[in-house]
């Protein structure tokens, strides 16, 4: 017994040791992370605004990784390089290296340095992966699949953007005749509003539009379709505001709508013409619009402008509709819908007076404004976007980040042991 | 359908917001035979929709609504009403609609009512020969290296000390929580690792971290001092052991079947879930046999620490769902 006690004492000393105190699993220090994206950042001074809104969500994330601390209006401030990780090259537009911070409060990032191409196109990013000259891409929601099935390793965030059909003005219908045709079509706060020839058409077009053709088609499955302005994992509600296939009895009930309106001329749907994602969707648009009846032509725009991402009022004189991408400033519903709501009561429901939103708002109140929006017309919701990026086999530890979050290369490590290439 | 289960008792909030749904139905339609049927769409299991399913039934009975048997005539004439058990980033969303194929309900909005998640804690069922059993302790928002349940030696009052980077806080027993009762700094002896580790142990009065450790008296409840120290397990080579994971693991107090326990997270990374198995390790020769069923955990495990003198181990996780990091005691459990 007593030699048994030995032997155990003594293997037992070999197994504490042998029991990993810092596992595989464990984060590891080390290595230069390689990232490519499509923005041209042409300063990293967060008080220098960016050209395009591309570039703007980009120069965000960097300035993220690089500022430690925000001032009250949420833009980075103090010093640069207070953040994870302090600049040590920079050229404007093409390519950035950062170094891991030592004496960051949140503990030394994980990698010693990120070495970001700017400017660089999808496909560019894409074969750069495959040949594992990169470790981290965004890749286009609609290329995600096409991307998997090469064995590209994928990961795909929660859809948090909104693609959807925004009426540039409001109250001021392009067609002629028809009168408003509908009451009380519902309200912000309870004020009924009724429909406008615009509204009609808004209404026309969301009862004629194949949302789930746009995502199993165009999207190849990458995305959900939209009812309403937050997606189901957020809100929880939106299964209320169903979106299938159109019947043929939705088709009807569209060209009927669109009769009630003698049109002068097909509406002029606008989109980004650098975003071949809405260019397709336009495309479809027209075709689904043309089953039922109405008349729309897709017409590219120069120029996607940071305004229009941020929702301001969509100036453009020679539309009618435009598509525009809308991604949700934060996972929680109440705070994500306020910011859709102010982008929304500014732009194509301005003049429109805004039912009360709480502070805090429950589950109730979030579906009684969506209804409220949406009920007129003048937003009509089309899929649900998530955010796709390609990762190299040697990256650990990344999350694709949620709405609001930044991306987390602070706490992303390489593993110096993994198979390089596509896996 | 397994009723096999007790029905829980749901928490208060829960039977409020089930109550406010049946006062809005009672308002909108007139007492009549109804139809209830459920759809859950969230992560509640289906212990807990049977649970509110006969709760909200209860409910309505109370305003007069009927529920006719199911092959009855008047079943076929009865108002369905649809329950949706949904769930929001934040929150569990109850959603009721009245049929929209039914005459005269058809401007009946949907009704909703929302009560928080936190009111709901999960038990963790098991039975094997080796068993895992998990105990929640403690959650919160910033992320913490370890904790321990320990008594004052003084009052006799039960303590929960968690530890995180810069400072131990130590709670006391308040009702069914903790409140908090003294937040003690930890000086900082180095730069500070991403990913830091740390150990408590009231026993020995000692914190240990990464390069330096600390001695606080008494019980850890007042000030600590900290010194720098020399890097443990540092002489002994490492083997690995056939049969184990490559993952965090432990040694766990107590044997099974006369071979030593021990307890091993899975091998994904701090992206996915986690599970915690129970081994046997034998030493002759020295292999290990995953025994029992693994516990799931909804997230990676972040710190996997024995407790001394009793079969069980200290579990940090962050909950991938939340984002909150979770503290459970695991305890093992020898059925042979």
């Amino acid at each position: 017994m007593l030699r048994r006690l030995a032997v155990i004492s003594a293997l037992a000393g070999v197994v504490f040791a042998a029991l990993p105190a810092r596992s595989a699993r464990r984060p590891r220090y080390g290595g230069t992370l390689r990232v490519e994206i499509a923005a041209s950042i042409a300063s990293l001074d967060p008080d220098v605004a960016a050209a395009t809104a591309e570039d703007a969500a980009a120069k965000w994330q960097i300035d993220s990784l690089i500022f430690d601390h925000r001032d009250a209006d949420g833009r980075f401030a103090g010093a640069a390089g207070s953040g994870a990780f302090r600049v040590t090259a920079f050229e404007a537009g093409k390519r950035a290296v950062l170094a891991a911070n030592e004496e960051f409060r949140e503990g030394r990032p994980f990698v010693d340095s990120i070495e970001i191409s700017m400017g660089r196109a999808a496909h560019e990013r894409l074969v750069d992966l495959e040949l594992n000259k990169t470790d981290i891409v965004e890749i286009p929601p609609q290329d995600a699949r096409r991307a998997a099935e090469q064995g590209v390793r994928v990961s795909v965030s929660q859809p948090d953007e909104l693609l959807a059909l925004v009426f540039v003005e409001h109250d001021a219908p392009r067609a002629s005749g028809g009168g408003a045709s509908g009451s009380a079509a519902g309200a912000a706060g309870g004020r009924p509003i009724a429909l406008t020839d615009g509204e009609v058409m808004g209404q026309a077009l969301s009862l004629a539009i194949d949302r789930v053709a746009i995502v199993n088609f165009i999207l190849q499955k990458t995305g959900e379709p939209a009812g309403g302005l937050l997606p189901q994992w957020s809100s929880g509600t939106a299964f209320l505001f169903p979106e299938v296939a159109p019947t043929q009895a939705d088709l009807e009930h569209a060209k009927e709508l669109s009769k009630e309106i003698a049109a002068a001329g097909p509406l002029v749907l606008g989109y980004d013409s650098a975003d071949p994602l809405e260019q397709s969707v336009a495309e479809r648009i027209v075709v689904n619009a043309k089953e039922a009846g109405m008349a729309v032509r897709a017409q590219a725009l120069a120029g996607s402008s940071a305004e229009k991402s941020r929702g301001g009022t969509l100036q453009a004189g020679h539309v009618d509709v435009e598509l525009v991408r809308w991604r949700m400033s934060s996972p929680l519903p109440g705070d994500a819908l306020r910011d859709f709501l102010s982008r929304i009561y500014a732009g194509p429901l301005a003049g429109v007076e805004p039912g009360a939103f709480p502070e805090a708002p429950s589950p109730e109140d979030i579906y009684k404004q969506q209804r409220a929006v949406l009920n007129a017309y003048r937003v009509v919701p089309l899929v649900w976007l998530p955010q796709v990026y390609g990762l190299s086999a040697r990256v650990r530890d990344w999350k694709a980040p949620r709405p609001g979050e930044n991306w987390p290369l602070a706490d992303v490590w390489l593993d110096t042991d993994a198979a390089t290439g596509v896996q | 359908m397994s009723f096999a289960q007790p029905t829980p008792t749901l928490p208060k909030p829960w039977n409020d917001a089930l109550a406010k749904l049946a006062d809005e139905v009672a308002a909108a339609v007139s007492p009549t035979g109804v139809k209830l049927v459920v759809e859950n769409v969230s992560s509640l299991d289906a212990v807990h929709v049977g649970a509110i399913s006969e709760a909200l039934t209860e409910q309505l009975r109370r305003h007069s609504f009927t529920f006719p048997a199911t092959n009855s005539t008047a079943a076929q004439s009865a108002l369905p009403l649809q329950l949706t058990l949904s769930e929001s980033a934040t929150e569990y969303a109850w959603v009721l609609e009245v049929s929209k194929d039914s005459a005269d309900t058809t401007s009946v909005p949907a009704m909703i009512v929302s009560v928080s998640k936190s009111a709901f804690t999960e038990a963790e069922p098991g039975e094997q020969s080796l068993s895992l059993e998990k105990r929640f302790v403690w959650r919160q928002r910033e992320r913490f290296l370890d904790f321990a349940l320990s008594t004052d030696s003084s009052s006799g009052q039960s303590l929960l000390l968690v530890l995180d980077t810069k400072r131990l806080e130590i709670y006391k027993a308040s009702g069914s929580g903790w409140q908090l009762l003294r937040s003690t700094p930890i000086p900082q002896m180095a730069a500070l690792p991403r990913d830091s580790e740390g150990t408590i142990s009231p026993k020995e009065r000692k914190i240990w971290f990464k390069g330096f450790e600390c001695v606080g008296d008494p019980d850890l409840t007042g000030a600590v001092q900290c010194k720098i120290s020399p890097p443990s397990h540092n002489l002994v080579t490492r083997v690995k052991i056939p049969g184990l994971p490559n993952s965090l693991g432990t040694l766990v107090y107590g044997e099974c079947r006369g071979e030593t326990l021990s307890a091993y997270t899975g091998e994904g990374d701090w992206t996915q879930t986690d599970s915690i198995q129970g081994y046997l390790i034998s030493f002759n020769p020295v292999s290990a046999v995953a025994v029992g069923d693994a516990i799931q955990v909804r997230g990676p495990v972040i710190s996997l620490q024995a407790e001394r003198d009793v079969s069980a181990v200290r579990v940090v996780i962050r909950n991938l769902k939340t984002g909150e990091y979770e503290a459970y005691i695991v305890t093992a459990a020898c059925s042979n």
